[in-house]
């Protein structure tokens, strides 16, 4: 597939994060402020998370063998500190654990429907290429 | 055994096993990683690229059921 390197994760997490704030806005409109702002946090925790799986692929799996200071940085900060603030978030009665659920899966929908949007544009591409 | 005995039995075994399922299945994917990796080192950005949405989708399915596990656990005792 053209143009599935890492910028296309980055490229996932700004559309996310435009996503969220048009949500954001909807949601609060129509079922009001503890559904919108926990889908919203939630949605940030998970494109915080998407962002540090991304670093430790990238400095952990690479061909050149692993940086390990970098690693070990961000297994840290991943890890104990973004899980932590994860269950703080679940744990607190403020936030509805369903609408932050909810929240935290939509980076990965979005890398989903994009990978599935380039697939079928690639298809489509190929198949009139063939016939013309 | 009564709904709740049955319930603090399921969950941590239901996590568990969702942490197994998921710790064979994302350790499959960078050990295939790293081996397309070392054959075609000029695809590695493609290759780490399907590994972090293998990932994220992976270490999601935990997460869910971890959280189906802080919902319920309430549901514990009383």
């Amino acid at each position: 597939m053209m143009g599935m390197g890492l910028e296309f994760i980055w490229r996932s997490l700004r559309t996310t994060g435009l996503v969220l704030l048009v949500w954001f806005a909807f949601a609060s409109y129509y079922f009001g402020w503890v559904p919108a702002v926990s889908a919203f946090v939630g949605g940030v925790w998970g494109m915080l998370n998407l962002m540090f799986i991304t670093q430790l692929v990238r400095v952990a799996l690479r061909p050149e063998g692993a940086d390990v200071r970098r690693t070990i940085g961000f297994a840290l900060i991943k890890f104990p500190l973004l899980y932590g603030a994860g269950a703080a978030l679940l744990l607190t009665a403020v936030f509805d654990p369903l609408w932050l659920v909810g929240g935290s899966t939509a980076p990965l929908v979005i890398l989903v429907l994009k990978a599935a949007g380039r697939l079928v544009s690639e298809s489509l591409t190929s198949e009139a290429k063939a016939v013309a | 055994m009564d709904y709740q005995a049955m319930l603090a039995w399921a969950l941590p075994i239901g996590v568990g096993l969702a942490a197994i399922g998921s710790g064979l299945g994302l350790g499959r994917a960078v050990g295939q990683a790293m081996e397309a990796m070392g054959r075609q080192p000029e695809a590695a950005g493609k290759i780490q690229t399907a590994m972090i949405i293998g990932a994220a989708l992976i270490e999601a399915l935990t997460i869910y059921a971890l959280v189906v596990f802080f919902i319920l656990q309430g549901r514990i005792g009383g």
